[in-house]
């Protein structure tokens, strides 16, 4: 376990390695080379969004990634995380102390927000709004629990600039004969400290470190798991620097794990990327239509 | 970041007690605390009377022994206390077998599950092997004592996030409407006849009624939070300690223990009980640079509050303990028939007429 301060610092120092313009231009052709006959396999159905979730589900769980889904339905689990990340937004920017003061006024600004205007910044918000006390305590507690642990993991007065808390999805459209999309949610976007890049013709400038909070234990497959935000989040924006790193988060076992981004890393996502697929197509043939 | 000490009292501040500066250097107010009032209750024989307010946190606080610093050495030693439990000498799995307890791992295919061990497996194991095969780990039977428990537990939480409580039936019962595992209990409590209802309900809100009067806001700097999962791996991922604490109060230890956790029982004092909380610090101890420096019981029928500080003594024996019964769990998970012991329990068992016989 890493110290608090000598983990942020460790994030937000200067990139290691970068990964050129050609680099990045080889990872994404070889990616969709591989890509493409696998989704061209695929029965006629739902596109197929990979996201982290899926990566873990195909390698331990391969035989379900293809189970129906039940009907969508709001809980206090799905809430967590994105009124936990306005809690944190709120405290770094100096509005409140800690989460346990944010998380009531965050949610009850939420919830006024979208019944002035409308206007769901969350999607929960009519949720929440028809929630009676006791429901909302929980979820209320739920989110508590979550920004404390990002909230506690990091030392917010190294950063510089404030990092970009939550923020939209990292997401890539695979150019193929079915929908698959490549989904990317990390927690934080933090710049790095200005350095000199390891390669002199790539520039570094707004070059970011990820952070991912997720429950339980690293896996084995953390490496590429963490380096998989990375890929999605180079394919989404190429005008934009590759993140540097990504720094992984498991609370529940008081565990980090950082790996640093380079084209050998982006290729091992990518690995994953196609044997999770692969799974998906394999589990999708085999259910009967 | 830094944040109040729930240890160290708030009259001396010091450069890892007091407030936390916000990110932009500013101190912020303090919150006023809760009031509290109190009504002079003494137990009926001894004169004693639950702790409420800034006595029932001073008990967490003080332990009146030195915070346990961390010692990286300490957490390999109880690390290799568990996994040399899981070794195989034949002693402890009846001499079935041979060989590394542990289930191999495969190279290719996906990862095996790991063998979870919770508080309750780890009582129940270590009580009788041959009970819990019969018995299972499947979920309690509903009972009005169960309910009254989640009830109290989603009331807790109300009121360490929230500050208060409303209704407590109204209120536990709403949350428990949330939570996808309570959803039978909450089914089961609405369909409970009149006079068991009301039973339920007088007992749930004299319990959150104490709960009420006797705990004081938790200072938000201490990050109080609920139902906190703790998870530690053991043996390359084969054996999973996991558990979930009801309150976890104090900042994420860094140099030495600053954490404090605190288990919520709606019934009475088991023996159990302790060694649960033990568990807790292992855990604890294990996925963090220092131990809690204190655990804790609070019993919302009585008040009382049992307190543990945490010493090398008691995590060592929560590790031997925590050794044994992973152990035999994992023999179980293996096939190995369970260790059919007399004792102490026999005579009360409810399956042992129904085929379980006893060797010895």
């Amino acid at each position: 376990m890493t110290a608090v301060g000598d983990r942020t610092r460790a994030l937000v120092a200067p990139a290691s390695a970068t990964v050129d313009r050609d680099a990045r231009a080889r990872v994404r052709a070889d990616l969709v080379a591989r890509l493409a006959p696998l989704v061209a396999r695929l029965p006629p159905g739902d596109p197929v969004v990979v996201s982290l979730p899926l990566l873990r589900q195909a390698r331990t769980r391969p035989e379900t990634v293809a189970a129906p889904q039940e009907p969508f339905a709001w809980r206090p689990a799905f809430v967590r995380r994105s009124l936990g990340l306005a809690v944190v937004d709120a405290c770094a920017r100096g509005r409140f102390r800690t989460p346990l003061e944010a998380v009531g006024p965050v949610a009850s600004e939420a919830v006024e927000r979208w019944e002035e205007s409308g206007w769901r910044t969350f999607h929960w918000e009519p949720w929440v709004a028809g929630l009676a006390p006791g429901a909302r305590a929980v979820v209320l507690a739920e989110a508590v629990s979550w920004a404390s642990s990002l909230w506690s993991s990091l030392d917010w007065s190294v950063f510089d600039a404030l990092p970009q808390i939550g923020g939209a999805d990292d997401q890539w459209v695979c150019p193929a004969p079915r929908t698959l999309r490549l989904k990317g949610r990390p927690e934080l976007r933090v710049p790095l400290v200005p350095g000199a890049p390891a390669d002199p013709s790539a520039s570094v400038r707004g070059t970011v470190g990820l952070v991912s909070v997720s429950g339980g234990h690293p896996p084995k497959a953390w490496p590429e798991e963490l380096a998989y935000l990375a890929l999605v989040a180079s394919l989404r924006s190429p005008s934009r620097p590759v993140p540097a790193r990504v720094l992984g988060l498991w609370p529940d076992a008081g565990a980090d794990r950082s790996v640093e981004i380079d084209e050998a890393a982006l290729m091992r996502a990518a690995e994953r990327v196609v044997a999770t697929v692969a799974a998906v197509a394999e589990a999708r043939r085999a259910v009967p239509a | 970041m830094t944040v109040m000490d729930i240890e160290r009292p708030r009259v001396v501040p010091g450069p890892r007690q007091g407030w936390g500066p916000l990110p932009d250097g500013r101190r912020a107010p303090a919150m006023p605390p809760r009031p509290v009032v109190m009504p002079t209750r003494h137990h009926p024989r001894t004169g004693w009377e639950p702790l409420s307010g800034d006595a029932l946190l001073q008990r967490l606080r003080i332990t009146g022994r030195p915070r346990p610093e961390a010692r990286p050495e300490l957490a390999r030693m109880l690390r290799v206390m568990l996994e040399s439990g899981l070794e195989r000498d034949g002693s402890a799995s009846g001499g079935a077998a041979t060989g590394p307890a542990v289930p191999a791992t495969t190279p290719e295919g996906p990862p095996p599950l790991p063998v979870l061990v919770t508080k309750d497996r780890l009582t129940r194991i270590l009580a009788c092997e041959a009970h819990q095969v019969a018995d299972g780990f499947g979920d309690r039977p509903f009972s009005l004592a169960l309910a009254c428990g989640s009830l109290i537990d989603v009331l807790f939480r109300q009121l360490v996030t929230v500050g208060s409580i409303g209704d407590p039936m109204e209120d536990g019962l709403a949350g428990l409407a949330v939570d996808d595992h309570q959803s039978d209990l909450r089914s089961w409590v609405e369909g409970l006849d009149g006079p068991e209802r009301e039973e339920l309900r007088a007992e749930v809100e004299r319990q959150a009624d104490g709960l009420r009067r006797r705990w004081p806001a938790l200072d938000p700097a201490w990050l109080p939070r609920t139902q906190e999962s703790l998870r530690v791996q053991y043996a390359g991922g084969a054996v999973e300690l996991t558990a979930r604490v009801d309150l976890v109060i104090g900042r994420p230890a860094r140099d030495e223990g600053s954490v404090a956790l605190v288990e919520v029982k709606s019934g009475s004092r088991r023996v159990e009980h302790r060694a649960d909380l033990h568990l807790y610090a292992l855990l604890e101890a294990l996925r963090s640079p220092a131990p809690p420096f204190v655990v804790a019981t609070y019993y919302s029928r009585t008040g009382e509050l049992d307190v543990d500080p945490v010493t090398d003594e008691l995590l060592v024996a929560a590790a031997r303990r925590t050794a044994a019964g992973a152990r035999r769990l994992v023999d179980l998970a293996r096939g190995v028939e369970p260790d059919r012991r007399p004792g102490p329990l026999c005579g009360r068992c409810s399956i042992l007429p129904d085929g379980v016989e006893l060797a010895g």
